[in-house]
């Protein structure tokens, strides 16, 4: 006996091989495994010893032993179903088991069409090449019938659909879905959007957003083509569609080709009840994440019908009739058709299986986080209409507060509560794309019939493994087999909730590893400073301009806001040059002296300790402290001696007189990374070791470049993007001085005194 | 002559007796039998203050008169007492305006060009030219500013000059300018026994070179009290420095010395006895009760901050320090000595608004610390009034909160040392070098209003003494972590505090409520 075996890296793909080396010790086998990345077919599975499905194999014979088995039996074929790439198949097979199939439920069409249909084409052109005649057990899904009602015989589907053409399209769909995303009507949209949202990070991060999207706008548009197209043939999904069509393909080649070959229709494949061990399983999917979900008490109602039945099998039943299917191949050019399910025999509905599930994690709760134990809601199983309409409520509650939170400004609550209000939403988009799914498979009415499948049961020979459904004692598989396996690996990661809290300044300051080759970058207002440029030209003003002229310069300042609120949002370095024109014809003698003697403790005040505490804490820690701020050089010459290095735009003087413009760019958005890196290459720094601190979305660009980037009091852009990549945020502002305070400080400093009254004006 | 203080122990007749606590104050009914010590009444004022003055510089103790000191060509530097005297700050004209308005006039008289003033701020802040106009006197501030008239930079090495070293080894290093005068006159303002003769010159033209031979825990844990100079090893090194001084420069000094008027007369029932309220007394405390409460904050503090109190000057005299300081030393004494018969097991404190470096800035909890375990605890002659093992219960809210321009040391101090250690000894000899050094610091003393670096450790010092001496401290309203940091309990009521105190010196103590400001030196029997 010679198998051939596809798909054996998956869920039931592992379960065969291990049946098939433990079972059948006369059996040799051959599998065909695609290459992963640097892995070949040979290193895959050889991985495969390593995996829990051999650990009942590992116990008796040991790790050695298993690794040998299958060194020794086991042969792999490097290929690829579906992408032209299946080679030569050995002449001596007897058997194939082709288990091989998308893993996802809503994968792109042509994805889809790939593995189910192109694939299944191929498998079966390499076996007629192969020059050997062994009997194909195509193991295909029950729901390719899902949208009948009533009892499924065990036989060829009735359609007429053109599976060539079908696959055509398919095949084309992508093409076409690529030059359509390029276009005006497509690309615009998905542009302005970028734009909207990453604009102040600067162009390149709009581009890679924009260009991000177009990707994501293919994928979605291939998905929704596929399960339409599925839809409007009669099937649920374009997984159920594919996998019809890959039946008729097999159908095909047996009557054409006198092959022998045997369809296999398993319902949901879940954990393991007796073999390998009770309870195997190899990763989450179908009913396991709702299971664990709800377990955590994140579902509180479900969209099915309490007396719906759902059709799961375990794998040891799939794989047990797999064998027996392949032990008995029917005529020639007459394929076999085998249900394996539980829905016709020993069905279980979903009150039932609520009922058990319940029941298991009201005795053995999942932890929650330092907060005792969690409690699961009960079901009413009300069907649909609520659940969805719950749902859809939830979901515009979530959308709404994440578009709303963002308008306010970013204190460390509302930063709190926007990350909330995205863990929320996330949640809800996740529960839906659950229930979606589960929805086509939870409420099917189809009774697959196993009369076939029974039959063999029965006359299987003495000593195999039985597979009759109607044995499975439901209370025992649900409660103590299959709730068991899924949440183990939760209770094991579930420790107390992490603190989010920045730890305190002291031991970040003194933690600080040494090194000459590194740096750090601080933006400055938002980050050192409490204070802005406005608030700086303010105190220019008022110390310039007598007290009876304040109101007048305070309301020029405010007829002007609008015009810099819409330069801030086109651009950061449009405003900043704005702004500077308003110094145009002061003095520059005047106003270095102004920021000398009054500024200066101004800004002081404005400043936030903790970040001149950090700064002088990589100075001693031997870094290069580098400042990198879009205003001009001169106002930042009273925290100069903290820093190495300054990056700052100039202000243009003619003959003693500024002029209102820059002398060169400010230092904003992507422009200070482009700084950084040069700063770097010369400098000879490590990026990767560099720090760089910066409060908001625009200066990403320069914290994405350092491998040590820090949000200081972030705004919520900012903090979204921090929170996805697990940067440092910290909260610093907690001994700085207020706006009024600063601007006294600026009043009460000696140059006013030193003027006479009638002199007034350092600034003009 | 005013009446003498007195001691008067609560009976059940005795009302609520004030206690200040930061910006405001509260009226407590303390446990039969606790002892309260009030100061002498307020002396009365001299009248013709400029007379005074011009009397005192003509008759001086220990040196010939003022005019006969100065002549053409002589270089004069005129240093005075900066913004940490007198507490609270007094009304203008300030004292320090009239003496060096007086001096000024000699030395014109005498035809003397080269004259500097110099405020004495040793490591302290700055100060602002709004506080130099406010001190000297608008008149002076035109004339001088900002060309002659000077903060003492005790960071510019380049002005700094040493001037010898004492037979203990102690370094005498101070201002330049001043050392190579051909004659100092020092205008001080005494409100404690601590400042003054020695001190004057000595520490407040020094540089930290000179400061650390008496500002550390060593001697201040051996000035019991540095009130009362003859016990005081920091007074001592103070005055082996100031006779190395006397060696190499004149120093005539003019000490003036005021009452106890430390509030203006719209909150006059501070510096009354409670049981002698009248019925405007006691209407005054409950509006300036609620109107307190109200204010916002900030207004607050600057309501508290521009409370300058009404002093009258109970003395003026000039001469040579040595001779002069007794005749002031014994004016304080007038004003604020009371004889105590022993020591209790728990003493009392209510720490008011201000202390000598918060002036219109921010009391932040380092210095809350100093003014009750450093200044008001040291208000002793003698003993202290708790004995060795016993309990100090204090007053003060204690907010987290700092001023980031005059302060910035002190939040550095208060985050990363306090919250590893709070042994004096300890932070001396692990963290003084490195704040006293501190480029930044040093950066920010010079060039805006900061503290110098190693000041918020000498604050620490200040309350070594009492550290040592007290069994358990409790503060009665304060701030939960911030009390913490500084490693005190804190309770919400003085009954609860009493309860506390219980643990550490059993079921019946007796207590001493130290009542101040106007302030009271305790000569504990």
């Amino acid at each position: 006996m010679h198998v051939l075996l596809t798909g054996a890296t998956g869920f039931l793909g592992q379960a065969m091989l291990e049946r098939l080396i433990v079972d059948h010790p006369d059996a040799r086998i051959t599998v065909l495994v695609r290459r992963r990345g640097d892995a070949s077919a040979a290193d895959r599975l050889a991985g495969l010893a390593r995996k829990p499905v051999f650990r009942t194999l590992r116990e008796r014979i040991g790790a050695a032993g298993v690794r040998a088995a299958l060194a020794e039996r086991v042969d792999a074929l490097e290929g690829d179903l579906g992408s032209g790439g299946v080679p030569a198949l050995p002449g001596t097979l007897t058997a194939v088991l082709h288990c091989a199939s998308t893993v996802s439920f809503d994968p792109p069409v042509d994805e889809a069409f790939r593995i189910n249909v192109l694939g299944a084409r191929e498998l079966y052109e390499a076996v007629l090449a192969s020059g050997a005649s062994p009997h194909v057990v195509h193991v295909s899904t029950a729901y390719v019938s899902a949208l009948h009602r009533g009892v499924v015989a065990e036989r060829s589907l009735d359609h007429a659909v053109d599976w060539r053409g079908e696959l055509r399209h398919a095949q084309a769909a992508r093409e076409a879905a690529e030059v359509r995303s390029r276009t005006p009507g497509v690309l615009g949209p998905l542009l302005a959007a970028a734009r909207a949202e990453h604009g102040k990070a600067g162009t390149s991060a709009v581009a890679a957003a924009a260009e991000r999207a177009r990707r994501d706008w293919v994928h979605e548009h291939l998905v929704t083509a596929g399960r339409l197209r599925g839809q409007s043939l009669g099937w649920t999904d374009v997984y159920t569609f594919t996998k019809a069509l890959g039946e008729r393909v097999a159908e095909e080649y047996a009557q054409d080709h006198d092959l022998r070959v045997s369809v296999l229709r398993p319902t949901i494949v879940q954990a393991a009840l007796d073999l390998p061990y009770p309870g195997w399983f190899e990763s989450y999917k179908m009913m396991d994440p709702i299971t664990l979900a709800y377990g955590r008490g994140e579902i509180r109602e479900f969209p099915v019908h309490a007396d719906s039945v759902v059709d799961i099998v375990p794998v040891d039943v799939v794989t047990s009739a797999a064998l027996a299917v392949a032990a008995a191949p029917p005529e020639p050019g007459r394929p076999a058709y085998f249900h394996v399910g539980t829905g016709a025999r020993n069905p279980l509905t979903q009150d039932d299986l609520h009922r058990h599930v319940k029941r298991y994690f009201t005795a053995h709760p999942l932890p929650d986080a330092g907060r005792g134990h969690v409690k699961v809601p009960p079901w009413r199983l009300n069907g649909a209409a609520p659940v969805e309409r719950a749902l859809r409520a939830g979901e515009r509650a979530a959308e709404l507060v994440e578009r709303a939170l963002p308008l306010l400004p970013a204190s460390a609550r509302l930063r709190e509560r926007a990350d909330r209000a995205r863990t929320d939403s996330r949640r809800v988009r996740a529960l839906r794309r659950l229930l979606d799914l589960y929805g086509g498979y939870g409420g099917v009415e189809a009774v697959f019939g196993d009369a076939n499948t029974i039959a063999l049961h029965r006359g299987r020979p003495p000593g195999t493994a039985g597979f009759d459904v109607a044995e499975i004692d439901w209370p025992h598989y649900v409660a103590d087999v299959y709730c068991p396996a899924v949440t183990a690996a939760s209770r094991r990661t579930s420790g107390p909730r992490r603190s989010r809290a920045a730890a305190g300044g002291a031991d970040v300051n003194a933690a600080l590893p040494e090194g000459r080759d590194v740096a750090a970058l601080f933006d400055l207002e938002g980050t050192v400073l409490a204070s802005n440029l406005v608030e700086v030209f303010v105190w220019t003003r008022l110390i310039s301009v007598p007290p009876a002229g304040w109101a007048g310069e305070l309301a020029s300042l405010a007829r002007a806001v609008p015009g810099y609120v819409g330069a801030e949002r086109r651009d950061r370095g449009d405003f900043v040059r704005a702004f500077m024109r308003r110094y145009a014809g002061c003095r520059e003698a005047e106003l270095r002296a102004a920021v000398a003697h009054r500024i200066g403790d101004a800004l002081l005040h404005r400043s936030f300790p903790e970040a001149v505490a950090r700064i002088r804490a990589h100075r001693a820690a031997g870094h290069r402290t580098v400042l990198i701020t879009g205003t001009a050089d001169l106002f930042v010459q009273p925290l100069a001696p903290l820093f190495d290095e300054i990056a700052a735009s100039r202000l243009q003087v003619r003959d003693g007189l500024l002029t209102g413009r820059l002398e060169r760019p400010p230092v904003v958005g992507e422009a200070r990374a482009a700084w950084a890196r040069r700063y770097a290459e010369t400098a000879g720094l490590d990026l990767r070791r560099c720090y760089a601190y910066g409060d908001s979305f625009s200066d990403r660009a320069l914290l994405d470049l350092v491998g040590n980037p820090v949000a200081v009091n972030p705004d919520h852009r900012l903090h979204r993007h921090a929170a996805g990549r697990a940067w440092r945020v910290e909260e610093w502002g907690a001994h700085t001085g207020g706006r009024l305070d600063a601007v006294l400080t600026a009043l009460s400093g000696p140059a006013r005194a030193v003027r006479p009254a009638g002199r007034a004006g350092a600034v003009r | 002559m005013g009446r003498p203080g007195f001691v008067l122990e609560v009976d059940e007749r005795t009302p609520a007796l004030l206690v200040n606590e930061g910006e405001g104050a509260r009226l407590e009914r303390f446990p039969l039998g606790t002892r309260v010590i009030y100061p002498p009444d307020s002396l009365p004022g001299i009248r013709d203050v400029r007379a005074a003055i011009r009397h005192a510089l003509l008759h001086p103790h220990g040196d010939d008169p003022l005019p006969a000191l100065l002549r053409p060509g002589m270089r004069l530097t005129v240093v005075f007492d900066d913004i940490s005297l007198p507490l609270p700050q007094m009304r203008t004209p300030d004292m320090r305006q009239l003496v060096i308005e007086q001096v000024l006039e000699y030395a014109a008289a005498a035809g003397v060009d080269d004259v500097e003033l110099l405020a004495a701020n040793a490591l302290h802040r700055r100060m602002t030219a709004a506080e130099l106009r406010r001190t000297v006197g608008d008149r002076v501030f035109r004339s001088f500013f900002p060309g002659h008239l000077k903060n003492h930079d005790a960071e510019d090495r380049a002005n700094l000059t040493e001037v010898g070293t004492t037979r203990h080894g102690e370094v005498v290093e101070i201002n330049r300018r001043a050392a190579e005068s051909d004659l100092i006159v020092y205008v001080n303002i005494t409100l404690t026994g601590m400042s003054g003769g020695s001190k004057s010159v000595a520490v407040g033209l020094a540089s930290y070179r000179s400061l650390r031979h008496h500002h550390n825990v060593h001697t201040l844990r051996h000035s019991r009290s540095f009130n009362d100079p003859p016990k005081s090893a920091m007074h001592h090194s103070y005055d082996r420095m100031a006779g190395v001084l006397a060696d190499n420069v004149r120093v005539f000094t003019v000490e003036s010395t005021v009452n106890g008027d430390s509030y203006p007369p719209q909150v006059g029932f501070m510096n009354r006895r409670e049981w002698e309220w009248s019925a405007a007394d006691q209407a005054s405390y409950l509006a300036f009760r609620k109107l307190n409460g109200m204010a916002p904050a900030k207004l607050r503090r600057q309501m508290w901050q521009r409370s300058y109190a009404p002093y009258g000057i109970t003395g003026v005299h000039a001469g040579a320090p040595a001779d002069v300081h007794p005749y002031t030393l014994a004016a304080v004494h007038r004003q604020q000595l009371t004889e105590v018969d022993g020591q209790s097991d728990i003493g009392v404190w209510g720490l008011p608004f201000i202390c000598p470096y918060n002036v219109n800035s921010v009391m932040n909890p380092v210095l809350v610390m100093s003014l009750g375990l450093g200044y008001l605890f040291n208000l002793y002659r003698n003993k202290p009034i708790v004995r060795q093992g016993g309990v100090g219960i204090f007053y003060h809210p204690m907010p987290a909160e700092f001023h980031p321009v005059h302060h910035p040391s002190y939040i550095d101090f208060y985050e990363s040392v306090l919250s590893r250690t709070k042994d004096p000894a300890l932070i001396e000899e692990k963290y003084e070098e490195q704040f006293a050094t501190d480029p930044w610091y040093t950066h920010l003393y010079r060039t805006s209003h900061a503290y110098h670096g190693v000041h918020p450790l000498y604050m620490w010092y200040w309350g070594a003494h009492a550290l040592q001496h007290l069994g358990d401290v409790i503060f009665v309203g304060a701030d939960r972590g911030a009390a913490a940091r500084l490693g005190f309990r804190t309770a919400s009521t003085l009954g609860d505090a009493l309860e506390m105190a219980r643990e550490t010196v059993g079921s019946s103590p007796s207590i001493t409520y130290h009542h101040s400001p106007p302030l009271a030196l305790a000569d504990v029997r």
